[in-house]
């Protein structure tokens, strides 16, 4: 009788030590990972989202209200900025479809798929100042591309110098460099495709466009959301590196992102806490993208 | 679905200039850069009289390009050996252990995916500056993988829920602790998923600017990226120069781009399947 209790006792001794042991591996394994993620990006957001309300220069420090974002709403430069995020919004329909389109065709009609995904993705892995870089020298105004047009008979285009055309060329070298991201996401989403629907489809005698609109598009549609977001959040914090190399924001402010203005701010006009008003725009602009990301998520859970 | 004839060329043809309109910038700039200035300036299109590596040479010994590389190697390694260790352990705990508040704090990690570096630049400026790690290797490492970690997290995490419970559970009955089913079973098992996020992270930590630029302040310690900015300004009349030295950065890429090509995609669609 006593033995047998504790030899009871033992077991749950060895199981608490056990359960203990656990919870301790547990924190060991997780701790490290999460005290740099709260460190490095959540207490800084808090804490930019406080300097955004305080001052520059000889008022550092001091709690100056919505002053930064009224200088913001005066500030011509900022005012580009985000007209400019408007003509990234009005390109993210052409930044989607193209590569959709592009899937499709691999995917329904044309042979050797893999060597066209390997060379539309190659531009993706290349650095934004590489890219940059390159079509800094195709692109200048004596470059070889000015060259080609002219002996075509068309005049110099100042693309990177002209205050109206330089953010459509530097919009334009963007997606040029990474629509074969969008391509192998909806080319991974054509392959859970359900096959016997594209067969029933053909039994029928459904052209390919009538495929495409009734078929693949409701099919797809989770994926097609994913790269609409996945293309704007890209295009939103991923052109810095094109700006810095191509035009530096220039002619005359006119190729500015939220995202360079912030950096122009921070480093070269010394004014952080008007720099973190910016950021404060620009987190509410990538939040209003991300929530449509975080609806997406939860119906796909909710559908699994 | 597949046709025959004209239909399927009416596709094709515009496919093959596409990819041509996607490859000929980097073939263009490799024959500039084995031009000569004068070659260049004469006929910008023109074949290179002949192969030579003289510019690629020249813009590596005259622009501090070894320096940047060297500093753009140490930060790269460096911050793809914390993030698999930490994504790895992390992933490990938040898909196979079960502990109080394990959904919250996976949130919070994934949550982290959603704040760009733009929008934290200024606050962590100042916090690197106070714990006096702005312009060091160290300081940019961190950066990294405060940058690059919810995202490896996040895969890592996905890759080990797959791996069945009976594998885990065979290992404890063997007697391994959960650390030791770590060491002995996640890391070996999961390599595939830490290949592909580590080639993946590397070409992070390689190809940025904003972060390097706004960490390293000294000349010498630029990486090589920022480092290529620059060589802009400097060699302005010299382009067949200029891109003997965009290309001597873009080498490793290319060449890790054409090893590990399926790993790269594998990575970056891992995201999009689960949702």
């Amino acid at each position: 009788m006593a033995q047998a209790a504790t030899a009871q006792r033992s077991t749950t001794a060895v199981r608490r030590w056990h359960l203990s042991e656990h919870k301790i591996a547990a924190l060991v394994l997780v701790t490290p990972a999460l005290l740099i993620i709260v460190g490095l990006r959540i207490v800084p957001l808090v804490l930019g989202a406080q300097y955004s309300l305080t001052g520059d220069g000889d008022r550092n420090g001091l709690f100056v209200g919505l002053a930064n974002y009224r200088t913001l709403l005066d500030d011509p430069v900022f005012r580009t900025a985000v007209r400019n995020v408007g003509l990234l919004f009005l390109a993210l329909p052409v930044a989607v479809a193209v590569p959709g389109l592009l899937a499709t065709f691999l995917f329904l009609k044309v042979p050797g798929h893999r060597f066209y995904r390997s060379v539309y993705f190659f531009p993706v892995v290349l650095s934004p100042v590489i890219i940059g870089a390159i079509f800094n020298i195709l692109l200048s105004f004596d470059g070889p591309l000015n060259q080609l047009l002219g002996k075509a008979g068309i005049g110099p285009v100042d693309w990177l110098g002209n205050s109206h055309i330089a953010i459509l060329s530097v919009i334009g070298v963007h997606i040029w460099a990474t629509f074969g991201m969008a391509l192998v996401i909806f080319m991974a989403g054509f392959s859970t495709l359900d096959q016997s629907l594209l067969d029933a489809a053909r039994c029928d005698g459904a052209t390919l466009p009538q495929t495409v609109w009734h078929v693949v598009i409701p099919e797809l549609s989770r994926t097609i959301q994913f790269v609409f977001v996945t293309t704007m959040i890209g295009m939103l914090t991923g052109m810095f590196g094109l700006i810095y190399v191509m035009t530096a924001g220039g002619p005359g402010g006119a190729t500015y992102l939220p995202e360079f203005y912030i950096w122009v701010t921070q480093s070269q006009m010394n004014s952080p806490a008007l720099a973190s008003a910016a950021s404060m725009v620009l987190f509410v602009l990538m939040l209003l993208v991300g929530l449509a990301q975080i609806r997406l998520i939860k119906r796909a859970t909710k559908e699994v | 679905m597949r046709e025959r004839g004209f239909g399927r060329w009416v596709v094709a043809i515009p496919m093959c200039l596409l990819a041509l309109a996607t490859i000929y910038p980097m073939v263009f700039t490799l024959n500039v850069a084995m031009k000569s200035r004068r070659e260049y300036v004469l006929d910008r299109f023109s074949l290179a009289d002949h192969l030579t590596a003289a510019n690629i040479a020249d813009a590596w010994n005259s622009s501090g390009l070894g320096r940047y590389t060297f500093n753009s190697v140490v930060v790269t390694a460096g911050s793809v050996a914390l993030l698999l260790l930490l994504g790895s352990m992390a992933g490990y705990a938040f898909s196979q252990l079960t502990f109080r508040g394990r959904r919250w704090l996976f949130l919070v990690c994934l949550g982290a995916l959603m704040i760009p570096f733009q929008v934290i630049m200024v606050p962590f400026f100042r916090v690197l500056g106070q714990i006096h790690l702005l312009d060091t290797h160290v300081g940019l490492i961190l950066a990294y993988t405060g940058q690059f970690l919810p995202f490896t997290i996040f895969l890592m995490t996905s890759f080990y829920s797959r791996i069945p419970a009976e594998i885990v559970e065979a290992a404890r009955v063997d007697g391994s602790t959960t650390l030791g089913v770590y060491r002995r079973i996640m890391l070996p098992l999961g390599r595939p998923a830490l290949l592909s996020v580590g080639i993946l992270n590397a070409l992070f930590c390689w190809n940025d600017v904003l972060i390097s630029l706004l960490v390293m302040q000294s000349e010498q310690h630029r990486t090589l990226m920022v480092g290529v900015t620059a060589l802009r300004g400097q060699y302005s009349d010299n382009i067949p120069l200029f891109a003997g030295g965009v290309l001597v950065a873009a080498l490793p890429v290319i060449a890790i781009y054409l090893f590990f090509q399926r790993q790269i995609t594998d990575g970056v669609t891992a995201g999009s399947t689960k949702g």
